[in-house]
């Protein structure tokens, strides 16, 4: 029940049922859900009373328990208020009842557990350009929640399985019977229960994207922002691809999750549907860029650590199209430094140079600039650039040796 | 993730017939505590599932409450016998000037040493270091803090799972064997068991013994002890760490002698 989780589960099945797999790997369709369907199937304060989803919850707690103490954790209060405060507004009945936890890894991801806890990854913060998009997802996750969908997957896998145990036991008993071997059809008919378990999966993912759009719409956010950070991320894993000379990876029968770009499409058909005329949405993006300001240069010195310099490039400039800023000049000063081609360090050093001249520029800006100028034989300049860095930054832990450098 | 490893392990090699199985290991200086010593039991993990026709365990929370309650009973009946001092943690702040954080960061250790053993010594993945060396594990230093402020000699991690076979698949399980009158025999598993119990000597950091526990068939109604009634948590805690064996070198001295 996560954003995007499609890769692990998608290759354990695949060694599970494993046949067949490349020929029909197509692109799926998913009917589109309509968010006027999507009612909250839960109310507030719920507690599970079937036997099977008691059992479900009761192996919760101790997973709750380990991720609330995992030192993954940014625990930062501001922070996470702001997130169970936007789980508050989109939450539905169940509001009150969601808790969200924010975890320090730099992936696109959110997920839902079945007892109602959230976890979201930090670097989806990082791609999210306003608070209305941020909602989206939380919306999302709140889905599955409000519409039950581990205890429904559940019951469905249940129920599969349970019979195909039976046909398949059937089709031996019978075949044996009547001398014929049928263990292919039972084989066709194992490939045809694991599609079908993708399939139900597939269909929960588009319920909680028509019930997020309903509920981010019904708090007076754009709902349009949940269509565009599917646009956001195609592209990303596009220039992603293309950096590594690959293809983007396209949906296929033994996906979890609908295609990015099947979500994005309905999408944006879903929000126009939710979208009331004359009714007037507010994206939040000021808000949205001053709650997560303290952990921004975080967030971005993790993604151009991942060494993904065609999806740390693409995202720079996706959040600039807000307008630039010295941290995001600086950072893409650092996608160049780092990915280390014929030309780079020039490219670099540009950045850092526009960087310095925004008056939020890092200190790390200052003394990338300085070291720049160093290596293009401008000395003075270097050194004021460099004073300007341990200016800004006494403490930071190469100090002492920048100090040595300018004398 | 640790069951995990050593479940699949395991299940190849009990699977076929019917079978109670364990297997411990034990560091070459074991000697089983007795007498005057202070065990300290971290959280039992306990969990019974119903077996569903299809195969899936599915937990059910009023079984695994109850037979946690019996594993902690039979564990605390099997303690008084040997002659020690214990204390069975319910919830990590529950030790007097330790700190949630620090159980929690033992469990997590111990986690992750223990799925290192279940690979190297139940897998067959050995390491070619660690032959004829028993249990060559350790927790460190931070069991040892955690043994010297709180004062116990050992502590002990246990996890105990049963999955109990549904009607639906005891009914699959009758019908495939069943099927061999005819020429089609299709067994499959039913009810089984499976368990480990871990003990660190918390005056050295060390895992000086592992026993992993693991029950089951393809018979349709062979049972090994249902740990949802106190007479089973009896029998699975006796198997687990009823007989806990010496280290190799104290074994063999005692021999010599």
């Amino acid at each position: 029940m996560c954003m995007r989780c499609f890769e692990l589960s998608r290759r354990s099945m695949l060694i599970g049922g494993g046949v067949l797999a490349s020929s029909l790997a197509t692109g799926v369709a998913q009917a589109r859900i309509r968010p006027a369907e999507m009612v909250p199937l839960i109310g507030p304060a719920f507690r599970p009373t079937d036997t099977d989803e008691k059992g479900l919850w009761s192996q919760m707690d101790r997973v709750e328990e380990e991720v609330a103490g995992s030192n993954l954790l940014i625990k930062d209060p501001a922070l996470v208020s702001y997130l169970q405060d936007i789980i508050g507004r989109v939450g539905g009945p169940a509001a009150r009842d969601m808790r969200i936890y924010l975890a320090h890894v730099p992936d696109f991801n959110a997920m839902m557990f079945p007892s109602g806890f959230a976890v979201v990854f930090s670097g989806l913060l990082l791609r999210m350009r306003n608070e209305a998009q941020l909602a989206g997802v939380v919306a999302h996750e709140s889905g599955h929640f409000l519409r039950r969908h581990m205890i429904r997957s559940w019951r469905d896998m249940k129920r599969k399985s349970d019979i195909f145990a039976i046909g398949a036991m059937a089709a031996g008993l019978g075949g044996a019977g009547a001398g014929v071997y049928l263990g292919d059809y039972v084989q066709l008919a194992q490939l045809g229960t694991i599609m079908s378990l993708f399939q139900y999966s597939r269909a929960m993912e588009a319920e909680a994207d028509a019930m997020g759009a309903k509920l981010i719409a019904e708090a007076g956010y754009p709902p349009i922002e949940m269509a565009n950070v599917w646009q956001q991320l195609i592209g990303e894993d596009a220039n992603s691809a293309r950096y590594r000379r690959k293809q983007r990876r396209r949906g296929s029968l033994f996906d979890t999750h609908p295609s990015p770009d099947s979500r994005m499409a309905d999408l944006r058909i879903s929000a126009a549907e939710v979208t009331v005329p004359g009714r007037a949405y507010d994206s939040g993006r000021a808000r949205y860029l001053s709650k997560i300001a303290p952990i921004r240069q975080m967030l971005l010195d993790d993604q151009v650590k991942l060494n993904d310099p065609g999806a740390s490039a693409y995202l720079l400039e996706t959040l600039a199209a807000d307008g630039w800023n010295g941290l995001l000049r600086y950072y893409e000063g650092e996608v160049w430094r780092l990915r280390n081609r014929v030309g780079d360090d020039a490219r670099a050093a540009q950045s850092y140079a526009v960087a310095v001249a925004y008056p939020d520029a890092p200190p790390e800006a200052w003394r990338s600039h300085g070291l720049a100028l160093l290596r293009e034989g401008r000395g003075g300049e270097a050194k004021s650039a460099l004073a300007r860095y341990l200016q800004m930054k006494p403490a930071a832990p190469d100090a002492p040796f920048i100090r040595q450098m300018i004398g | 993730m640790r069951k995990l490893g050593i479940a699949l392990a395991l299940a190849s090699s009990v699977g076929a017939s019917g079978c109670v199985q364990t297997r411990q290991f034990a560091d070459v200086q074991f000697t089983p505590p007795q007498g005057d010593y202070r065990l300290l039991v971290m959280r039992p993990d306990v969990v019974v599932n119903s077996l569903t026709t299809g195969g899936m365990p599915q937990p059910r929370a009023d079984w695994s409450e109850q037979a946690r309650g019996n594993i902690i009973n039979a564990l605390r009946s099997q303690q008084a016998e040997r002659g020690g001092k214990m204390l069975i943690l319910a919830r990590r702040n529950e030790l007097p000037g330790i700190s949630p954080e620090q159980v929690a960061d033992l469990e997590r250790l111990h986690d992750a040493v223990g799925n290192s053993i279940a690979l190297h010594k139940y897998t067959g993945a050995a390491l070619p270091t660690k032959r004829g060396k028993g249990l060559e594990y350790t927790l460190g230093e931070d069991a040892v803090a955690l043994g010297r402020k709180s004062g116990y000699d050992y502590a002990l991690f246990v996890h105990a799972e049963d999955n109990i076979a549904s009607t639906g698949r005891i009914a699959l399980q009758v019908v495939g064997m069943a099927g061999c009158i005819i020429g089609f025999c299709a067994p499959s598993g039913g009810s089984n068991q499976f368990a480990y119990a871990s003990l660190v000597d918390l005056r050295t950091g060390e895992v000086v013994w592992f026993n992993v526990l693991q029950t089951g068939s393809q018979l349709p109604g062979v049972k090994f002890g249902d740990i949802r009634t106190p007479a089973g948590a009896d029998q699975m805690v006796e198997r687990l760490v009823g007989r806990m064996k010496p280290g190799k070198e104290v074994h063999k001295a005692a021999e010599v002698r």
